[in-house]
């Protein structure tokens, strides 16, 4: 017991700690004259109270932080609690997979995905039409592909968004919007770019994962970071194939023509909505079902014990290399849309804080759990949108990534497995938490001193 | 069958300066149960790194004559002398310990099966198929080593004796011709190791998968091996039955140095 309050005592100081490092860095500047100005006006500067009443600042942030750590605070405990009068409940003889579906679980989808379809009709507002698509349905994309190699297969990749890059690039060049002729001078429609944006990206993948898969842990994630960074200096300075910094501003809309079946996506970004839910849901589909066999099972496999896995006969870099592409095709096909969508890309997109962006929004969600990952990606985009184009009293555009970090590092200290954690780690959570109660349960030999 | 399962022949293993294996030639017979003992640090975990494809030794050659075929272990990687019918637990048992007991069977049984990334994508009949005789096999698995009441449990939340026996399900879920077994009674209890003598005379006699263990309980060597080689510092300084083992005065030397041989005696 006495443990027990001795951390949750380091949780809360470090959540202090927080409140006044947020509150001073997102308060007003101090000047020369009178250089303690900065730091004591962020505590006293008044601002509105939620819209109610004015109130200090410093008093403010404390009740939001209140609020935020204590809704945790409050989750952990109750749910300890039922972890831990589960864990006496004998378990069941029978087989029941971690990763076992329900019936329940298709109604549920369904309801999901029926109300992304009318969503368009309910917001109507252009600015949050537009971010729909660019702003949270690609992040979606993006994020559930960094999963696969992040939370799937246990690689920490931060140059993610290199992949990205490459599926907008290839959109551009094989559509004729680059210096560099289109292939066979015969440029096509954006919508026929997905799959060879795809296929590239996943080359891309290959590439960069054979040489580099071999390596871990850190170093893949410096070797990773190298390459997006190479990604995004080659596009700035080949001038003559890529357009340089200024990119390229001539990308066509999508447009089907088929036979009867004509279609033009315009500037309405509703069309691009549903033909971007369309893929989300594609991709969704196929990363549950490869998270659910034994590709899926031999990533954790990996991600667990490397050696093990090489001695069960699983080929540890093959497997690797297919979450490198895989992942990196839901990327290549965000590139496309946000081609098509924008029309316009250049180099100043693909920078590694974008990378990092995607990376927080898989930290958040839960790696590892699709639906932690989508339910992740959209509440902080929404929560960053809203703070965007609403932006409340008092708050800067340039502060948003500072409430990020602090919301990201107030996860890591009250829920560090992400706010909805895949099965395997809620079952893994529990067994941790429980762990010791089990072995005097079972009481276990494992203490006879065995030579490592 | 005359030629033996495992052939390993002069095999040297460096370190940088430290010879980890000098000179090393052994056999394994088909269905045999060999033992490997030696002092701590006389290369036993060695000897199994080099014949798993962990380590490749610098000299020598070791040749593995599964049912695919010969295979010339040395520069392979562990995955391909798997797939020739060579398994093995570890030391410290290594589990995938975020799956259950059963999906770490499974993991085994399914390894070999052609990649199909599409079909697992897709979810096809034949996936499916594949699915049910893979559970199938992890279930039967499960039940030989005496498991199946804990397959839905955590494997890390399993006590120290069923981990043991679970490496070894997990071990032949991959159709292996032999089994390498490090230090399999290591922290069991007696209960436990008396359990583990007859698991492993059953994975031969049931199953007909050659055994090798590396064992430092004499107790149980010598009573489940049938021919026994003894290493120290890297060489095979004694080779032949439990009986002769016990009676080789190198043996007795090597163990408890050259004093005290009535102990050393009554101790093997």
């Amino acid at each position: 017991m006495k443990n027990l309050n001795a951390s949750s005592l380091k949780r809360w100081g470090s959540l202090v700690a927080l409140y006044a490092i947020v509150t001073v860095m997102t308060g007003p500047p101090g000047n020369q004259s009178a250089p303690t100005l900065g730091f004591t006006s962020s505590f006293s500067e008044s601002v509105s109270f939620f819209g109610l009443f004015p109130a200090p600042r410093g008093l403010f942030f404390a009740v939001l932080f209140l609020i935020i750590g204590g809704g945790l605070a409050l989750y952990r405990r109750t749910a300890l609690k039922r972890v831990l009068s589960g864990a006496r409940t004998a378990v069941a003889p029978r087989y029941a997979a971690l990763t076992q579906r329900k019936a329940t679980r298709g109604v549920f989808y369904a309801i999901v995905i029926l109300v992304a379809i009318f969503l368009p009709h309910l917001v109507t507002d252009p600015f949050w039409q537009s971010a729909m698509v660019s702003q949270i349905a690609i992040y979606v994309l993006l994020a559930i592909g960094l999963n696969v190699v992040v939370g799937f297969a246990g690689l920490l990749d931060l140059g993610f968004v290199a992949f990205y890059a490459i599926g907008a690039y290839t959109t551009a060049w094989v559509t004729g919007a680059l210096p560099a002729a289109a292939p066979f001078h015969h440029a096509i429609n954006p919508f026929w770019a997905i799959p060879i944006a795809i296929v590239f990206v996943m080359i891309a993948g290959v590439v960069l994962g054979l040489p580099t898969l071999r390596l871990r842990g850190d170093y893949l994630a410096i070797v990773t970071l190298g390459f997006g960074e190479i990604v995004t200096i080659f596009l700035n300075n080949l001038y003559g194939v890529t357009g340089g910094s200024t990119g390229s501003n001539q990308i066509p809309h999508f447009s089907i023509h088929l036979g009867p079946l004509k279609y033009l996506w315009g500037l309405d970004p509703v069309p691009y909505y549903y033909l971007t839910l369309g893929f989300v849901v594609v991709f969704l589909v196929i990363f549950s079902a490869l998270e659910h066999s034994r590709v899926g099972r031999s990533w954790v496999a990996i991600r667990e014990d490397e050696i093990a896995a090489e001695s069960v006969g699983i080929n540890p870099l093959k497997y690797k290399v297919i979450a490198f592409a895989i992942g990196a095709a839901s990327a290549g096909f965000a590139g496309v849309i946000t081609g098509g969508q924008s029309l316009f890309i250049n180099p100043a997109t693909f920078t590694l804080s974008f990378s990092i962006n995607i990376l927080v929004l898989v930290i958040f969600g839960g790696m590892g759990s699709i639906i932690g990952v989508v339910v992740g990606s959209l509440i902080i985009q929404s929560v960053s949108m809203y703070l965007i184009h609403t932006p409340p009293a008092g708050f800067q555009n340039s502060d948003l990534y500072i409430y990020l970090g602090a919301l990201l590092i107030a996860m890591m200290i009250f829920r560090p497995a992400g706010i909805w954690p895949s099965k395997r780690r809620r079952r893994e959570i529990k067994f941790v938490a429980t762990g010791e109660e089990l072995d005097q349960i079972n009481g276990t030999s494992d203490v006879n001193g065995e030579p490592v | 069958m005359t030629s033996p399962l495992f052939e390993v022949q002069n095999v040297t293993l460096r370190f940088g300066g430290v010879v980890s294996l000098n000179n090393v030639s052994m056999h394994q017979n088909r269905g045999e149960i060999l033992a490997v003992i030696g002092p701590n640090g006389a290369g036993k975990t060695s000897l199994f790194n080099s014949l798993t494809g962990v380590y490749a030794p610098q000299e020598g050659s070791i040749t593995f004559n599964g049912e695919h075929g010969a295979l010339s272990v040395i520069g392979k990687k562990p995955y391909r002398v798997n797939a020739a019918g060579v398994a093995r637990t570890f030391q410290a048992s290594r589990m995938f310990s975020a799956m259950t007991a059963f999906e770490n069977v499974k993991i085994g049984a399914e390894s070999h099966k052609g990649l199909g990334v599409v079909g697992a994508m897709l979810r096809g009949p034949s996936t499916r198929r594949h699915e049910r005789e893979t559970d199938e096999r992890a279930w039967s698995l499960l039940r030989f080593v005496g498991l199946e009441q804990q397959a839905n449990t955590l494997s890390a939340s399993l006590n120290y004796g069923a981990r043991r026996r679970l490496e070894i399900a997990r071990g032949l879920a991959t159709s292996p011709s032999v089994l390498l077994l490090d230090e399999p009674a290591a922290g069991t209890n007696p209960a436990e190791k008396n359990e583990l003598t007859t698991l492993i005379r059953r994975v031969r006699d049931e199953m007909g998968v050659s055994i090798l263990l590396i064992e430092h309980d004499m107790k149980l060597v010598m009573s489940l091996a049938e021919r026994l080689y003894v290493l120290n510092f890297g060489s095979v300084i004694a080779e032949g039955t439990p009986d002769e083992i016990r009676s080789n005065p190198a043996v007795i030397e090597a163990y408890l140095g050259s004093t005290d041989t009535g102990t050393a005696q009554g101790g093997l």
